[in-house]
């Protein structure tokens, strides 16, 4: 499984059962998804949304570049968890929602802590796959929860300063900002425990049908 | 530089003493259980030396006590209130503290357990990261307690906001001057002058993979 070098495309695709296909696809649409929205956030002068998209970019592609081997796209839930606070960021519908519906905001948040816890488990695989860096699972849920609220700490102080910059108040007040922080830290709380049950719970025949998570199965981690 | 910086620790938690009292007898009670609490929280790491034999380093027992005693006696003396940014420096000086903590505890387990390996890249990165966590957890506890005990311990959004500035450059601070730290001392030494390995805490290094 992936060994075939380039110009073995034709081989590549037909030595691929259907469902990693299909599995793999889903991926790259969500991948794609997040390009586009930050191609759109940079049109726009976006900063936060653009480091996040290069971010998120880059930990995809990176196994996917590294292995040549485009079957190697991350598990298409968890691609979907990246792309989607930024993709409710820029949505239209999203302003209805938020001035329609008192629960929207937080819903938001949490969906942004599912995306950072995300790329805070990649960041984790990868050091690992790519770096010396050796973790074992409770640290690693630890530096999954513990980068969440790191991150979302930045991200408020990046938020403020755009707002001072821009003369723009996406913010809210003091509690708004206080109360975002708080469902951050409830939903990189959930992805800490969900990141290592699933780790557990992932069936050995899709473990072999995606054909990526051996790549997340450093030895004792 | 040793015993200088031990005498000024004593100094500054007779300092707190002397709040703990003064607000006793003035009937001015505010600050009374701050004073108490934080001078237990002083002599933890004598409390940790005697009973379990870890040793900390002097700078950083100094650097406890200082933060401890800013916070104290600026509340008492209405420096919160009065002086212009002292709420900056008590949180820079607390930051500081946490991820100096987070410091030593992360390298000390890069050392000691073995299925952890974490290089000084990452190790600046990791320091960075927790005190922001920290300081995010300090902000629910103070917001929290505003909305509980109707206290006003958040200015309001852009105290909230420069706090958590400060905070990130405790971080950063402490990242900086660790990473230079450990260039130019190796991590054993740093690490076996805690001496952890003969502190009396086996049985629970044993549960640890």
């Amino acid at each position: 499984m992936g060994t075939n070098k380039k110009g073995a495309g034709q081989s590549l695709l037909a030595s691929q059962t259907r469902e990693r296909i299909i599995e793999s696809e889903a991926s790259w649409v969500a991948a794609m998804l997040l390009f586009f929205a930050t191609v759109y956030s940079l049109l726009n002068f976006d900063v936060l949304w653009v480091f996040f998209g290069i971010t998120a970019l880059s930990l995809y592609v990176l196994p996917i570049v590294t292995l040549r081997d485009p079957f190697k796209a991350l598990p298409w839930e968890m691609t979907v968890l990246l792309a989607a606070p930024l993709i409710m960021h820029i949505s239209g519908g999203s302003e209805y929602l938020n001035d329609h519906f008192s629960w929207w905001e937080d819903f938001t948040s949490v969906a942004f802590a599912f995306s950072i816890a995300t790329l805070g488990f990649l960041f984790t695989v990868e050091l690992q796959m790519y770096t010396t860096v050796k973790m074992n699972r409770p640290f690693a849920i630890f530096f999954v929860v513990m980068f969440t609220l790191a991150v979302a700490g930045f991200w408020q102080i990046g938020e403020f300063i755009g707002d001072h910059v821009y003369g723009t108040h996406y913010q809210g007040d003091n509690t708004d900002a206080m109360m975002t922080l708080v469902w951050n830290l409830v939903g990189g709380i959930v992805m800490g425990f969900v990141y290592d049950l699933y780790l557990r719970a992932l069936s050995e025949r899709r473990r072999t049908t995606l054909g990526f998570i051996h790549l997340y199965e450093v030895p004792k981690w | 530089m040793v015993e200088r910086l031990q005498l000024m620790s004593r100094g500054m938690q007779a300092g707190m003493v002397g709040v703990a009292v003064a607000g006793v007898l003035t009937h001015n009670l505010t600050w009374v259980p701050a004073a108490v609490v934080s001078l237990f929280v002083s002599i933890i790491p004598a409390l940790a030396r005697r009973d379990l034999g870890i040793v900390l380093p002097v700078e950083l027992n100094f650097w406890i006590v200082l933060a401890l005693f800013l916070h104290v006696v600026g509340g008492f003396s209405g420096f919160y209130d009065h002086v212009p940014g002292w709420d900056h420096v008590t949180h820079m000086a607390s930051a500081s503290l946490v991820a100096a903590l987070g410091f030593v505890s992360v390298v000390t387990i890069d050392k000691y357990v073995d299925s952890i390996d974490l290089p000084r890249p990452f190790l600046a990165f990791f320091i960075v990261m927790f005190t922001m966590a920290f300081g995010v957890l300090w902000e629910f506890m103070e917001f929290a307690n505003d909305q509980l005990a109707g206290t006003h311990l958040q200015y309001g959004l852009t105290d909230t906001m420069v706090d958590l500035m400060f905070d990130g450059f405790g971080g950063f601070f402490v990242a900086g001057l660790g990473s230079y730290y450990l260039m130019h001392t190796t991590h054993d030494h740093f690490v076996t002058g805690l001496k952890v390995d003969r502190a009396r805490l086996r049985e629970l290094r044993k549960k640890i993979p």
